[in-house]
């Protein structure tokens, strides 16, 4: 089991306010750290740990400014005097649909989500996103039907919801981003031919035989094919083709 | 010279036959134009809440994005848009009290005190190019075309943003007249298409639009041009409705003028989206022999 | 927090070597790579080797496997509830198909299974999608371009990743499946990185002979989590999602089938039980066990339960003696720690540099002689960089990518690092990362079939949970790949099994019972619980004055 470590003490503590609460804690740890040193335990409000899921959104204020700052639990660091909470949770309603259906004209997005003729441009959603999307861009974008423009802007987004709990159209922003960036994958950007023409050929069982050849092969054998094998250069172009075409 | 350009949401979607036509008519008369890089839409009404500010972060927003842009005039080609941007603008021009609470509510961005110019197309083409020049650039002129102009509201009203005079104006009829078309004029030619009354109350709607119509053929058009996406709704993808329901109605084809524009001075028809006008548009420049004048 | 003032004068170590290196690479000189022997000699460095680190287990369908303390230890300890206390004579929920786990493998199989016309139940530990899937970055591997590649060379690469060690079968199938497996994930909508014309853009990754590892940027992982969730949300008549219940035994029928799992609601303390007529087990892995001490990329919830479950149930257990260390986690600054730095970077072209800025590996080795050769370096040879924590660590020499591939590359291809160091003052683009191996990724797991099946009927397993794929080594890319291709083939499987079976109907704990029973012949400590669900990191000075609290395991 996980070893229960003490926190060596060396760093200095600083107070912070847990919903409200006075903890003195090191001023080192970013804020998850810090709530666990306080002596809780995380069962919601903490995911991956990595800046990446979206499950630790915070809003906290500072002394002395009306504003409302946010951050990810998980990477911000603690600063003296904040004043905190996570929001762990903040209902927005999702649309379901057809994936296969859509064929990426902007109405279906609006079909989907009429709310995001709401949007007032507030830019509420934009300053409390913890990476930094530019939330109120993409929405505008989309509301001109440009749904690129809009997979692209939103590519950083984790998902955690800050942008639909600030926002006063009652949009739930992260959700018609998704079907953004899904219909920009699959409808406005060209797929990837070699790729059709690889699962055809996989299909066709052109690599069977040379494949089998090397499940049966005796283990020193693999090794030295192994070791024999071409490596492409790091620098090479896409166009690189290997000297010997076994295997191919 | 180069400009910012506001182009407005509808015209990237329904109405990319106004875009299309204008910016092939900039690049015809040698206009520099640079789309604003960030954009929101303008808001599509001005509200008249007295103190319903939150509408105006929206426009003003875009008034911000321009001067980022580097910019000191903007240029609008819906005139919707254009109504919405130059009505914030004056407000945040002359109403110091609402500026401040406009700019305090977006203190993310730097204060804007309405030094922004906004035109719209209409009035840019005038005051910038002129008529002389774009006679002069004219290649394929719209000789025998009856052509009634139709303004709607928010070019002209309200006054202090009007972009001529309010109750007689003539910028839409010496451009339209610049570009070889006859000019119809016709009473009706200033007064409102219905506008959003078409989500309230489509049949009120329809009535004027039809009105609209009727009295522009009774006083001999044989086309309109118009400024609008909203008016090109009610007036052009409603009438359909308005034969069905009125008698002695006649459909009349509806251009946006910079269609009319980019075909006078000669511009390929592949770039200003007649597909998206009526058939009978189409059918109507085709029979006017203006198209083939073109390609040839 | 910013490099003090002692790190920035060693960075510019790094600055008067960095020309050279790029003109290196540049010419494609680099350092060679390890023959096999000088791998295996490398390799006694892995903390894998070190012997005090293991013990056998005492009990269980692998008895006698040596394996890491922190792992034996849970698949020895007890379980967390009591059998007789669970009522199995009405059950709170039934379905088709049960999974265990809602991260990228069980995803898939929920989507599959439920094309095939099955009732679903998703029962995962925090919220969908709280998985290692949403974190991974670098990319995901797949033959896709046959002017260079096919699932030969695939096939090739993976073997001598794993040492040659790999399940054949399990390997062949990885490979064949994975350019089908990243056409699914494409026409899902996923957005990989591409040229204009569609082509994915692929690049190397240790151990890879062909540049085939196809990216989003570099959040390839939460790309590829966030679009198959979404999908999953628009069968939600299908696919029930149970959240922050995670699953704590598995449930046989009188037929010796798996038919079911007990549930905790870790909200309300509540134990629930399901029905199904086949269960996957798509749990992933187990990095906050934090074997050895290490930290760990790992997300809060990568516990190692579905092995505890399944070991209980008599699945045997494989590839556990060795465990993935990831070369290159952040050891500085101190908030970040154990966080990963992909693998990509290296692809792209950046140096490990020691603290004399000489590039001492090859940053293409497999990650095990990687990571080992980090170690050595620091450890044996006292070329490391010490941290103002106390640490050590090595250079990654991120500007150096710059140098290469244009001014601004090193934003655009890696935002989500460059946006994680600008919040503490550094800008990768400009300075060198301080990194050091970090517990990533558990190699081996339960054994099971290429078609998904277990040695226990009506269980199936995906993902990170199974070992022998990989043999004794995962390289990169074939993770994400792996869930996909196994996530869908067990997806499919046990919906057959479903579709195909009449349900046993008499549901038994029994073999918790028997287990609880061996252990307690082994003389494990009754205090001893598993699954341990999660970590806890509450300070031991707390913990003395939660006098009144009751812990099971590490949960209150
Ligand atoms: C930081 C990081 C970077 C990585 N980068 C790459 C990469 O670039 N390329 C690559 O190929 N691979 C990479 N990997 C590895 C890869 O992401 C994982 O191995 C893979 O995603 C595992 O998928 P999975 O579905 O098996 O497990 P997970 O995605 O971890 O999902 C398992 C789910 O089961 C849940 N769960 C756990 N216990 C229980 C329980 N008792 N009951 C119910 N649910 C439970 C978990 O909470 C989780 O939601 C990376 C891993 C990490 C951590
Ligand atoms: S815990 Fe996942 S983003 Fe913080």
């Amino acid at each position: 089991m996980t070893e229960v470590k003490a926190v060596e003490i060396k760093a200095k503590l600083i107070p912070i306010y847990i919903m409200g609460k006075k903890y003195e804690v090191p001023e080192t740890l970013t804020i998850m750290k810090a709530i666990e040193y306080a002596g809780y335990q995380y069962i919601r409000g903490c995911g991956c740990r990595g800046g990446v899921c979206g499950a630790c959104s915070t809003v906290y204020r500072k002394p002395g400014s009306y504003k409302i700052m946010s951050g990810l639990a998980c990477q911000t660091v603690v600063e003296p005097e904040m004043y905190l909470t996570q929001i762990p949770f903040y209902p927005a309603i999702r649309s379901t649909y057809t994936f296969e259906k859509l064929t990426g004209k902007p109405e279906e997005v609006f079909d989907l989500y009429h709310e995001l003729f709401r949007c007032v441009a507030c830019n509420a959603c934009s300053k409390v996103c913890p990476m930094d999307v530019e939330v109120m861009d993409y929405i505008a974008a989309l509301k001109r039907g440009d749904i690129k423009a809009a997979a692209e802007i939103s590519f950083d987004c984790i998902q955690c919801g800050l942008c639909a709990s600030r926002c006063m159209g009652e949009l739930p922003q992260y959700h018609i981003a998704q079907l953004a960036r899904r219909i920009n994958g699959r409808y406005l950007t060209p797929q990837a031919e070699h790729l059709k023409t690889m699962v055809a050929n996989i299909e066709a069982g052109r690599y069977q035989e040379s494949l089998t050849g090397l499940k049966v092969m005796d283990i020193n054998m693999l090794k030295e094919t192994y070791t024999a094998r071409e490596m492409e250069p790091a620098t090479g172009g896409e166009d690189w083709i290997p000297k010997e075409n076994i295997g191919l | 010279m180069k400009i910012s350009y506001y182009p407005g949401c509808t015209l990237k979607t329904k109405a990319k036959n106004l875009e299309s036509s204008a910016l092939a008519c900039l690049d015809a008369l040698g206009v520099e134009y640079e789309e604003l890089p960030r954009w929101n839409c303008c808001g599509a009404v001005y509200s008249l809440s007295d103190d319903d500010l939150i509408h105006l972060i929206a426009p003003v927003r875009d008034l911000i994005r321009v001067q980022e842009q580097g910019f000191d005039t903007v240029l609008t080609l819906c005139s919707m848009c254009y109504n919405t941007l130059a009505r914030a603008n004056e407000l945040m021009k002359n109403d110091e009290v609402k500026r401040g609470t406009i700019n305090d509510f977006m203190d993310e961005e730097p204060d804007y005190k309405g030094e922004i110019k906004v035109v719209h197309f209409l009035d840019f083409i005038r005051d910038e190019i002129g008529w002389d020049k774009l006679k002069a650039n004219v290649k394929n002129p719209l000789n025998g075309m009856k052509l009634a102009p139709y303004y709607g509201c928010t070019l002209l009203r309200p006054g202090d943003v009007s972009i001529d005079k309010s109750n007689s104006p003539v910028v839409f009829e010496e451009c339209m007249e610049a570009l070889g078309a006859e000019i119809v004029k016709f009473p009706k030619a200033i007064e409102c298409c219905g506008s959003y009354q078409v989500l309230g109350n489509p049949e009120a709607a329809l009535k004027v639009s039809n009105d609209i119509i009727t009295e522009a053929t009774a006083f001999g058009a044989e086309a309109m041009a118009l400024t609008c996406p909203l008016c090109d709704y009610n007036l052009g993808h409603r009438q359909e409705e308005m034969l069905k329901k009125y008698e002695g109605t006649k459909a009349l084809p509806m251009f946006y003028f910079t269609q009319l524009m980019a075909v006078a001075l000669g511009v390929d028809p592949e770039n200003y989206n007649l597909d998206l006008n009526q058939a009978v548009s189409q059918e109507f420049l085709k029979g006017k022999n203006l198209l083939e004048k073109v390609s040839t | 927090m910013p490099y003090p003032e002692q790190l920035k004068e060693l960075i510019k170590v790094v600055e008067s070597t960095r020309a050279e290196r790029v003109a290196r690479k540049k010419k494609n000189e680099e350092v060679p790579f390890l023959s096999l022997d000088a791998r295996t000699d490398r390799l006694k460095y892995h903390p894998d080797f070190k012997d005090e680190g293991r013990h056998e287990l005492s009990i269980g369908p692998s008895k006698g496997y040596k394996i890491a303390h922190e792992m034996a230890e849970v698949l020895e300890a007890h379980s967390r509830v009591n059998p007789a206390d669970v009522d199995l004579s009405k059950t709170d929920y039934e379905t088709d198909v049960l999974i265990l786990g809602g991260g990228g493998a069980g995803t898939s199989a929920a989507i599959l299974a439920a094309e095939q016309g099955c009732k679903v139940i998703i029962a995962t530990k925090l919220r969908h999608g709280d998985a290692n899937t949403m974190m991974a970055e670098g990319g995901i591997q797949a033959a896709t371009k046959g002017h260079k590649d096919s699932p030969y060379f695939h096939y090739l690469d993976i073997m001598g990743g794993g040492h040659f060690n790999n399940v054949p079968e399990l390997a062949e199938t990885l490979a064949n499946n994975a350019p089908g497996a990243i056409k699914w994930l494409e026409s899902q909508g996923c957005n990989f990185s591409k040229y204009p014309d569609g082509t994915m853009k692929t690049i190397h990754g240790g151990g890879t002979s062909r540049k085939r590892m196809h990216y989003a940027a570099d959040i390839t992982g939460a790309e590829i989590m966030r679009t198959i969730r979404d999908e999953a949300r628009n069968h939600s008549d299908d696919i029930q999602v149970l959240e922050f219940s995670p699953a704590v035994e598995l449930i046989l029928n009188e037929k010796g089938e798996c038919a079911g799992a007990v549930l905790y609601n870790m909200e309300t303390e509540e134990y629930i039980t399901v029905k199904a007529k086949s269960i996957i087990m798509a749990t992933g892995g187990s990095g906050r066990l934090h074997i050895q001490g290490f930290m760990t990329t790992n997300h809060y919830g990568a516990t190692a339960d579905g092995i505890v479950m399944a070991y209980r149930a008599g699945v045997k257990i494989c590839f556990l003696h060795t465990v993935q260390y990831h070369p290159t986690g952040i050891v500085f600054p101190e908030q970040a720690e154990g966080i990963l730095i992909t693998e990509k970077f290296r692809g792209s072209g950046a140096n490990l540099v020691n603290i004399e800025g000489q590039q001492f590996v090859n940053e293409r080795e497999p990650r095990d002689v990687e990571a080992a050769s980090i170690i050595k370096e620091c450890i044996e040879d006292g070329k490391g960089i010490p941290t103002p924590t106390g640490k050590v660590g090595i250079w990654l020499d991120s500007p150096m990518i710059e140098d290469l591939a244009g001014p601004g590359t090193v934003e655009r291809e890696f935002p989500g690092k460059f946006i994680l160091y600008k919040r503490f003052g550094i800008d990768i683009s400009k300075e060198p990362m301080l990194i050091y191996p970090t517990l990533h990724y558990q190699n081996g797991g339960l054994e099971f079939k290429n078609t998904g099946h277990t040695s226990l009927p009506g269980l199936f397993v995906a993902g990170e949970v199974g070992g022998g794929i990989h043999g004794e080594n995962r390289l990169m890319g074939n993770s994400l790949l792996d869930i996909i291709v196994y996530g869908r083939i067990a997806g499919k499987s046990a919906a057959d099994f479903a579709n195909e079976n009449v349900n046993g109907s008499k549901l038994s704990l029994e073999h918790v019972v028997k287990y609880n029973e061996e252990a307690d012949k082994a003389g494990i400590a009754k205090d001893k619980v598993a699954p341990m669900l999660l970590p806890n990191y509450t300070d031991a000075r707390t913990r003395e004055k939660q006098l009144t609290s009751h812990y099971v395991g590490n949960m209150r």
